[in-house]
């Protein structure tokens, strides 16, 4: 609370600020490693750490056995989560 | 005369002695060089000459041994100071080590409680019989073994266990041992058992035989040479009371049983395997035990327990009794008591083998490694001293766990304000207790060096921490660049913006076309950190002020409320209830836009209770003109073809049910009824009020205002002032009536069937309805909703008992109140 506080009345200009506006929303999050990650937003901070809820994780898997290298995605689905920063590429408000 | 035979008898008595000291002086019989001396003098007080005295004894020694003399102690040289060594500096050593005498003291007594919970564990140093006094350490032939009689002693045959005693003998039995048991009792012929052997062993080493096998003795005759070293102490036997078969004692080999059994008194049956070693297994170690010290300190019990049973190794070969044949010997009741007990106990000892499996994996080394590290961490959470204790910053470090304890009422937090220092000292004290323990004894300095070392650790680590550079650039005197500092709270800056540039630039966007969602969002972020500053100022809340207090803290206390003022005028701004009400609005008004998402709903209550009542009817008002508009009911209303409304509404809705309407309801509820009048009047004249009433925010709202108007009214009907008002109030519920009779039979939920369907509130809102209504609107509110009324009650015939009962009660709710009851209709 007091972080987001501290960034929401010094930084309303900055980066992270543009990520506030997404509290409590939905969100998409791209990870690295193929992955994909729908929910809720709850908290982040200057990392990119996340925590999000009601999340639906898409994970991208190319198989090489089969012939014609198809791609095959696998969904997960998990109540709450905590994302670590270093992983997050891309974080985008889902209308 | 002394002890060492000098003559202390002065020389005037020694004339008067002289006559009965005939010869018998002691070892200086010969030589006495006093003897002369008094003779000569005889006067009294004459002082000594060491030269007359000295009567060249010296001469006579034979100087022989000392040759090599130089060779040992070095050459002649001149004692010096250095030479000589400072190693009598006690004073000075001691106070070297003084913490650490300190330390092992606060350990010591950190300790004391433990023993005493926890049987101490006997030292078992091997030699402990030799302390027993009626220890005759002796070798001793087996009388049994000469076929006489046996020699039963009393102390042995008292010590033999009852029944009840069998379970604290048995009980500490290692796996290996468990299982040999277990396939004892599987196969006909099993293996040796150690405890039998042991239990047999004890019996032969007393000379005992088998108390109740009359034939046993004969047998024992045909033992080849026994020999038996025997402590003749108490023995606290752990011996079955059980019948024991005839061994095959002539395939015994011949035996030197070493025996060190240390008396044990009898101890509670403590559950703590770890903490006792079985008795019956140390018995038959063979090399006399090595004192504790040889071991690694934080070995485990366990494992010991299995080394030992390994080192038991072939050198013992007891009698080869069975289990199964014991158990057939046995009485019912006896075996079944007996084999519970042994599944039992199997059963634990493999939970504990399960436990303790990985025990000894990390040396002390490790675990010290690991909690340097954790130490490491303490510091440097707190960003080292960046933060003083007890400053905003060390409040906001863990912001949710202070307001967390606030609200569950916590224990009080020693937390921030204490010393870092303090909180390290105290977790090493702990820790060193764990370590110290058990390990002290034998290694005086080993367990403490560890804390001690982690204490150096932590001290440094504090002094680096303050000797780091407040500032977050260091430039070196000669460098070229400059150090940048960070840590995990303040991350080094890559980019450096200057903020007054972009704040000047933001202003330049144009304010109208953006009353989109992103500035929606925007509106309730700055909204929220408006809340939270005002919300943190709270918490600063100096002590109220009294008549005699200093000034300056009255001064504070005005700049308090000031800053409070401030910070409340901020928050009213960003709720954006003050901006302009167009007459034909292209977007809903910014509140309004707040209060359509779900955080903006959640703040209401938070800031409601900072608002004076002025701005609570504001807001109120500014609610209830747009009540149509807002997201709640504009998107809530029933579809044509009666589906269900989507998850997302029904989930805004309950938010809204749950976070905005209480803190309104509790304005309302304290509302004079112009305000009411007001209120309702607004409604009818800019509401689609027919369309509201099909919403369920649309009919609580109106519930709301209805019931409180109605209270009022009953209260002030005899009020002459009020007479007004009341005729204002009625007038308008004229209005209302009018405009909501028309739909009365659409205002119930369709999406689901009446047995299902969530209606309170539209019983609610009829009872509201129906409590001011005069006759003639009753009838028309009951021709409205009476098909409804009928169906329900139908319904509710079908549904089962609790059910049924909920369903009536939410009908008779507007039934009662209009002076009717369910019972009625049959």
């Amino acid at each position: 609370m007091a972080d987001a506080e501290e960034a929401g009345a010094t930084a309303s200009n900055e980066p992270m600020f543009l990520i506030s506006l997404a509290l409590n929303e939905i969100v998409f999050v791209r990870l690295r490693g193929d992955r994909e990650l729908k929910g809720r937003l709850h908290a982040y901070d200057s990392h990119c750490n996340l925590v999000l809820g009601d999340v639906e994780e898409t994970v991208y898997v190319v198989d090489d056995e089969e012939q014609g290298d198809e791609v095959k995605t696998v969904k997960k689905q998990s109540e709450m989560l905590f994302l670590r920063g270093d992983s997050v590429v891309l974080i985008s408000p889902q209308q | 005369m002394s002890f060492f035979g000098f003559d202390t008898t002065l020389p005037r008595d020694r004339a008067l002695d002289r006559a009965q000291q005939s010869g018998s002086r002691g070892m200086f019989d010969q030589h006495d060089p006093f003897a002369g001396l008094s003779r000569d003098g005889g006067d009294e007080g004459e002082a000594l000459n060491f030269d007359e005295t000295y009567d060249g004894l010296g001469r006579q020694l034979h100087e022989s041994g000392d040759t090599f003399n130089d060779d040992t102690f070095g050459d002649d040289a001149p004692v010096t100071r250095q030479a000589v060594g400072r190693d009598f500096d006690f004073a000075g050593q001691t106070a070297r080590v003084r913490d650490t005498l300190l330390e092992e003291q606060t350990l010591h007594h950190a300790r004391q409680p433990m023993q005493q919970a926890q049987a101490p564990r006997p030292a078992r140093s091997g030699y402990e019989a030799y302390k027993q006094p009626e220890y005759i350490p002796k070798l001793e032939a087996d009388a049994s073994i000469w076929g006489k009689p046996v020699n039963r002693q009393p102390t042995a045959a008292a010590a033999q266990p009852t029944t009840q005693n069998v379970p604290a003998g048995r009980k500490m039995m290692s796996l290996e041992e468990v299982e040999a048991m277990m396939h004892a009792q599987s196969k006909p012929t099993p293996p040796v058992q150690d405890n039998e052997r042991q239990s047999q062993g004890l019996r032969d080493m007393l000379g005992l035989g088998s108390p109740a096998m009359p034939q046993h003795p004969p047998q024992e005759q045909q033992r080849p040479t026994q020999i038996l070293q025997r402590p003749q102490q108490q023995q606290q036997q752990q011996q079955l009371p059980i019948q024991q078969p005839t061994p095959d004692h002539s395939l015994r080999a011949p035996q030197i049983l070493q025996r060190q059994h240390s008396p044990q008194p009898p101890r509670p049956q403590s559950q703590d395997f770890n903490r006792q070693p079985p008795p019956q297994q140390m018995q038959f170690q063979q090399p006399p035990q090595v004192p504790m010290g040889g071991a690694p300190p934080v070995q485990p019990p366990h494992v010991r327990h299995q080394q030992q049973s390994h080192n038991r190794g072939p050198s013992y070969s007891g009698p080869p009794i069975t289990q199964a044949q014991q158990m057939m010997q046995m009485s019912g009741p006896e075996r079944d008591s007996y084999l519970a007990e042994e599944a039992k106990r199997a059963k634990r000892n493999h939970k504990i083998f399960l436990l303790s499996k990985n025990n000894g994996l990390m040396t002390p080394q490790d675990k010290n490694f690991i909690t340097r590290i954790q130490l490491q961490q303490l510091l440097t959470a707190t960003g080292g001293v960046d933060n003083e204790p007890g400053s905003d910053q060390q409040l906001a470090e863990d912001f949710y766990y202070q307001v967390y304890a606030q609200i569950r009422g916590g224990p009080p937090r020693s937390g921030p304000a204490q010393p870092l220092n303090q909180f390290a000292q105290t977790y090493l004290f702990q820790t060193g207790s764990r370590y110290g323990y058990g390990r002290s004894r034998h290694h005086p300095r080993g367990g403490d060096n560890h804390v001690q070392r982690m204490e150096q650790q932590v001290a440094r680590a504090v002094e680096a921490a303050k000797a780091r550079p407040k500032n977050k650039h260091l430039i070196m005197e000669g460098s070229l660049g400059k150090i940048a500092f960070s840590n995990s709270k303040t991350p080094r800056p890559l980019l450096n913006l200057k903020r007054a540039d972009s704040e000047a630039r933001m202003r330049h966007t144009p304010r109208a076309a953006t009353f989109d969602r992103k500035a929606a969002l925007r509106d309730i972020e700055k909204m929220y950190s408006t809340l939270m500053r005002l919300e943190d100022h709270e918490r600063k809340l100096p002590p109220p002020p009294h008549e005699d207090s200093a000034p300056d803290v009255i001064e504070g206390h005005m700049r308090w409320r000031s800053q409070m003022q401030e910070l409340n005028q901020q928050l009213w701004e960003s709720l954006k209830v003050m901006e302009p009400i167009q007459a034909n609005p292209t977007s809903p008004h910014p509140f309004i836009q707040i209060l359509s998402h779900g955080k903006g709903k959640k703040a209401i209550p938070r800031v409601f209770r900072h608002l004076d009542d002025q701005q609570r009817v504001t807001m109120l008002t500014l609610i209830v003109i747009h009540l149509d508009i807002l997201d709640v009911i504009r998107d809530a209303y029933p579809a044509a073809d009666n589906t269900p409304l989507p998850a997302r509404v029904k989930e805004e809705v309950e938010l809204f049910g749950a976070a905005v309407m209480p803190p309104l309801f509790s304005y309302v509820n304290e509302a004079p009824l112009n305000i009411i009048i007001g209120l309702l009047g607004l409604a009818l004249d800019r509401v689609h009020v027919q369309g509201l009433v099909r919403t369920k925010v649309g009919v609580s709202m109106l519930t709301m205002l209805v019931s409180r108007a109605e209270l009022v009214r009953q209260a002030s009907a005899a009020d002459p002032t009020q007479t007004e008002d009341v005729q204002q109030w009625q007038d308008l519920y004229a209005r209302l009536f009018d405009t909501v009779e028309p739909v009365l039979p659409y205002i119930f939920p369709t999406d689901t069937s009446v047995s299902a369907a969530d209606d309170v509130y539209v019983w609610q809102f009829l009872a509201a309805m129906g409590v001011g209504a005069t006759p003639d609107q009753q009838q028309r509110l009951v021709i409205g909703v009476k098909d409804r009324v009928m169906e329900t009650v139908g319904v509710s015939k079908t549904l089962p008992g609790e059910m049924a009962a909920r369903r009536l009660g939410d009908v008779n709710l507007f039934m009662r109140a209009i002076g009717l009851d369910v019972e009625l209709l049959g």
